[in-house]
Order: C-alpha cells, then structure tokens, then sequence
C-alpha cells in the first residue's frame, strides 16, 4: 500500500520556511525538484553578471521558482475564497496546473538567461530560448514522467501550454503569468534583498489582504467584446499598488539594465557567438577550449537536449580560464575583459540626446510633448546613423576582426496599459466603489509613467576614433532639430 | 532617400482613406497586408501574441512615423470604458492613388476590430502554423470571443477580402 509522502520544508532568505506537505500535488512537485533539470537551476543565478555590481546577487534560478511556487499557492486561496463565497464550483485541476506551472516556469532558462537567448536569435538557435527549452523539458523526459505517473496523462502538456502561452487565458493562469503574477512578486522582494538595493519596496502582504476577485469589460478598439473575471485589488491598497508598480520602474534602471551588468551581458553574448561560429567553421582549435567542452558539444549539436542541459553559468565560468588563452583575438580579448572585470566604456547616448534637447523643457503640456517627439526624432536618426556607421566598418573588415562599437538598446514599461498589453487578464484592477478600473485609469501617477529606454553604445577605452565618430553622430542630428 | 518603415506606414494609414481607428486594427490590416505580399520591402515579423498576429517593429514604426510627423495619433475613450487610438495621415503626404492595394486596405480597415482579430488569426494560425482546421483552432484558443455569430461573421469578411486582387493569394480558408 503506498504511503503518503513524507513533507518537506525549504529555509529562503526571503520567505523564511517553505513547506511542502503531505498532500499528492506537493509530494510530486517535490519530486520534481528532486529532477536533473531542476538541480541544475541551482548552477544559474537569477541575475545573471549583476554579481559584478552587486556583489551579493549570486541567488539563483532554484531559489526563485521555489519562491514563486510558494508565492503562487498564496494566490490560489485567494481565488478559491472567492469561489466558494459565490458558490462556484473549483477548478481543482486547474489549480493543480497553475500551482506546477509557477514552480517550472523557468526550467529552461539557460546559463546567463537572457544574454544566452539573445545569441539563440541571432544564430536561430531554438534550444537557446528558454521557452522551448521548457516547452521541451516539461512534455519530455524526467519532469514530465513524474507529473504523468501522479497527476495523469495529459497534465504535463497542461503545465506547459499555460507557461507557452505566455498570457493569461483565465484566472488561474494569471498566477503564473501577468502583471501581477508569482514571478514577479517572488523576483521583485528577492532581486531587491540580494542585491541589496533599498528603494523599490513593496508591502506585500497588505497587496495580498486586498486582493479579490471581479468581472471586467473587455473590448478592441472602440468595440467591447465582452466581460471576464479577474484579480482586483480594493481601493483600501491604492497606494500599495501603486508603490508595487513603482518599485519595478526603479529596479530597471537600478538592476536589470545597469550599464555594467549590460556590458557584461555584450561581452559574453559576442563570445559566444564566436565560440559557436568558429565550431560551425570547424576551427575549434582557435577557441582554446577541448573538444569534449561542453560549450563546444553544444555548437556541434545545437538542439540536442542533453547538451543544452550540460550548459549553466559555472560551465561558462569555469571555461574562461582556457578562453583567456585563445587564438582568436575577440574571445582572447573580452574574455579577458570578463575574468578582471576590465569592461569596456560605455556611452550613454538617450541620455546624451535627453541633455542635449531637454527633456519636460516647456511650458505648456503641448510644449513637453514637442519636447518628446524631438527626443524620440533625434533617437531614430542616431540609430539608422550608427547603423550605417556599423555596416562600413563591417563591410571594411575581415570576419575575424572585434566589434568597435557594440549597440545596447532596451525599453521597458513598468506598466502597459490594457491597448498595449498582454490582454485583459494581464492587467492590474483597481475596485473603485461598484467600478472596477485599470490601475493606468485610477492612479495618475500611474496613468503618467513613461517607459524606461535605454540606447547605450559600448567601446574599448584605447579606441578614442571611435568615440569621437559617435559623438560627431550625435551632436550631427541634435543640430540638425 | 531610402523608405523607411515609417514611410510604408503612414502611406498605409493614407490609402485606409486618411485614418484608421484602433491599434488592433491597424496591425491586422498590416498583417493581411504582409501575407498578401502588398508590403513594399519590410519583413515586419509578426508573431502570435494574445489579440493574434502582432509585430512589435510594425508597433515601432507607428511610434516613428508619429514622431516624424507623417501620421497623428488621437487617444480617445471608448464607451465600454477602455481607450483606443486613432492613427491619421499627414495631409503633406502625396495624394492617394486608387489600385488594388488600397481596395484592400480599405475593405480591411473598415472590418468591425473583433471580427478583423478573429479573421487575421486564423489566417495567421493556418499560414505560420500549419493549422488545418485554424477556425477550429482559433475558437479554442479564443472561448469567450470567437462565438459561433462572430465566427460567421469573420469568415463571411474573410471571404469578402478573398476576392479581392493581391500579389499573393490569401490563403484559401474560408
């Protein structure tokens, strides 16, 4: 007769004591943690090279998926109240499904997260973004086996198309996957402590008090299509919401596009693009590293799942002592840069055409307006101007030369607005007496928000021509307003 | 001097008949447009996103062609409560000529938003993802909005922009 599983409990820096019971849906997920993929989350640091700025902010991917779990089953009792004072009967399945999808959703995430997908673009590698990887992991092999065997046929399929999807379909899946989800209520309070950083604060748990659920109108364009329920926070918690949206505007300026962490992200990315174009030339020979390499194994045989789950941050770490050593100068070069922090200078260019036209410079709310669209004109041109700086000097170089200039551009916003975003579950609600609106309609503080973009350009400090190129573009298209 | 994104855009919005309402829908109509081959020299790589095709370079272009002046973006409320925006041409822009392509654009334009999605979806789901049954596909993937009127409704659209004159065929699935 089989016994019931024995509970668990995980110590978190964040959430202190993390129990896993008895129960058949947590004894399994504890199993699940017990899988390869799932320890080798441990060997990959949910920020990736911000340890070279933060030097406390080596927590890892395991850490934060235990967390969002955790964070995720706080969610669901939410949702369960709600239904039960209204008589609706519960989804136990899918409570079971987006309960395992919070603890996997990042199971695929490779070494350095996103610094290793942008080079999957680049070079069309699929098993370099992490959702196919997780896509692949949860249907396949040890994850899917466990879920199989205790939860029934057809439920690992269920964990990974609410995680593909990407969007909320229904309420449930909102706990894995919107503005207001497990993830970035576990990665906002624990990117914060790690790092150390003191703004950026959220009080959580009076977010969660406040947190119900309602029906709200949906449309396109000026056309409704009907209503949904979804997460609604009272008016009591406001400013609360407010403060959680704001929070996650300053760790973006603050941690994730910290310029440093960014140039580090360059550096790596352009490594291994080379690493995996001189295995496709069949010159290994140039990268310094052995054949039997893991990093090597995987440009062989990019879609290979066994070598994509040989490949994490300590891999690539613990290779840079061979990279160092290399023939080819670019690998020679920015791994070197890597392993003394020696990182290339970098220039901040929206900042550069910001100060030069005056951001918020006028009067009236017409002026500032103005204002912006110049700043967003002079944007655009600078960018097709380096473009077409990058495409001489490429076309002016040999394959093996080292990139002079390297071109970082990112925009996030802390909140979009329903006609921008995800879709209507994936919006953070305000209860507004019998009205229920869109956090961007209720806060003007909110409603007044802009994105956070960055448009840097990173360059080595000896090569002064080149810098002096950049600002003679820049300057160019600030005259020319 | 090369045409740029923002170009093609602000000419679409001119042949839509000088305006079009709505982010849905002008990323629709540029989806359709793009299938059909009616987009002159850009791969805006449009991608499935939860109100179907969507292609964030299209969403830059639309931000660009505003700032350069070549088109106006209004934001307005709507009456169930949410905003949309209307996108108008530059009245410097050179005169509209009438051909196949703004037939077109003006038959997709003019499409109800919800239908439209419903319509470019299954286009966008038989195309890119080999869906045979991308009508099916779509009800599924959209329960509360591809009720069986509007599905009806799209695929009679549909239909309409079939017949329709373009480099490249719509696919034949309505």
């Amino acid at each position: 007769m089989p016994t019931n599983p024995k509970p668990q409990r995980i110590r978190d820096p964040l959430h202190n004591l993390i129990e896993f019971d008895s129960s058949q849906l947590e004894g399994t997920l504890w199993k699940v943690i017990q899988t390869r993929p799932f320890q080798r989350l441990r060997r990959i640091r949910q920020l990736g090279f911000s340890e070279l700025v933060f030097p406390g902010a080596t927590h890892t991917r395991f850490a934060h998926s235990v967390g969002a779990y955790h964070i995720a089953r706080r969610l669901i009792q939410i949702i369960k109240r709600y239904l039960l004072s209204n008589g609706i009967q519960l989804q136990d399945h899918q409570e079971k499904v987006a309960l395992t999808a919070a603890l996997v959703h990042d199971v695929g995430h490779g070494m350095f997260s996103h610094a290793f997908e942008d080079v999957g673009k680049k070079l069309k590698l699929k098993m370099a973004e992490h959702e196919h990887v997780s896509d692949y992991l949860i249907r396949n092999g040890e994850i899917s086996d466990i879920l199989t065997r205790s939860l029934g046929s057809g439920f690992a399929n269920d964990v990974a198309n609410v995680i593909g999807c990407g969007r909320p379909g229904n309420l449930y899946d909102a706990v894995v996957s919107s503005q207001f989800d497990a993830d970035r209520l576990d990665y906002m309070q624990r990117d914060r402590l790690m790092t150390g950083v003191q703004n950026s604060g959220i009080d959580f748990n009076w977010l969660i008090n406040n947190l119900e659920v309602g029906g709200f109108k949906i449309g396109n364009d000026e056309q409704e299509s009907g209503s949904i329920e979804t997460f609604v926070i009272s008016n009591k918690a406001i400013y609360a919401a407010e403060t959680y949206i704001l929070a996650l505007f300053h760790l973006y300026p603050t941690i994730y596009y910290h310029k440093t962490t960014r140039g580090a992200e360059k550096i790596f990315s352009e490594i291994m693009m080379r690493l995996i174009n001189l295995v496709r030339d069949d010159s290994i020979d140039k990268t310094a590293l052995p054949i039997n390499h893991p990093i090597i194994c995987f440009a062989k045989n990019p879609d290979d799942i066994e070598k994509v789950l040989t490949l994490d941050d300590t891999v690539f770490w613990g290779a840079l002592p061979m990279l160092i050593e290399a023939d080819d100068p670019l690998i020679n070069k920015f791994s070197n840069w890597l392993w003394t922090r020696k990182l290339p200078k970098c220039i901040d260019i929206k900042q550069k055409i910001t100060d030069g036209i005056g951001a918020n410079r006028g009067s009236s709310q017409k002026e500032i307006e103005a204002c912006k669209k110049k700043i967003e004109r002079v944007t655009i041109s600078v960018k097709e101007s380096i473009e077409e700086l990058l495409n001489t000097i490429k076309s002016n170089s040999l394959m093996d030369t080292i990139p002079r200039l390297l071109v970082d551009q990112a925009d996030r916003h802390p909140y979009k607005s329903f006609q921008e975003s995800k879709g209507p579950l994936n919006q953070i609600n305000i209860r507004q007496g019998e009205k229920i609106l869109d956090m961007a309609e209720a806060s003007q503080v909110v409603a007044g928000l802009k994105p956070f973009s960055l448009f840097r350009a990173y360059y080595d400090a000896d090569d002064t021509d080149i810098k002096k190129q950049l600002d003679q573009i820049i300057e160019e298209k600030l005259r020319s307003e | 001097m090369a045409m740029r994104e923002r170009d093609e855009v602000a000419k679409i919005v001119r042949d839509a008949g000088g305006q079009i309402v709505g982010r849905t829908r002008i990323q629709k109509v540029v989806y359709l447009l793009e299938l059909t081959g009616q987009v002159n020299g850009f791969d805006f790589n449009f991608e499935y996103r939860h109100y179907g095709p969507y292609s964030e370079a299209l969403s830059d272009a639309i931000h660009a062609a505003d700032a350069f002046g070549l088109i106006t973006e209004e934001e307005r409320t709507a009456q169930w409560g949410g905003r949309y925006s209307i996108y108008k041409a530059s009245e410097e822009l050179e005169r509209l000529i009438e051909n196949d392509r703004v037939r077109f654009i003006k038959e997709a334009a003019a499409i109800d938003p919800v239908i439209l999605e419903i319509a470019a979806t299954a286009a966008y789901l038989y195309a890119v993802e080999n869906f045979s049954d991308p009508w099916g596909e779509t009800q599924r993937r959209k329960p509360e909005k591809a009720t069986p009127e509007r599905l009806d409704r799209a695929k009679k659209a549909y239909q309409k922009l079939l017949g329709l004159k373009t480099p490249q065929p719509l696919p034949a699935i309505a």
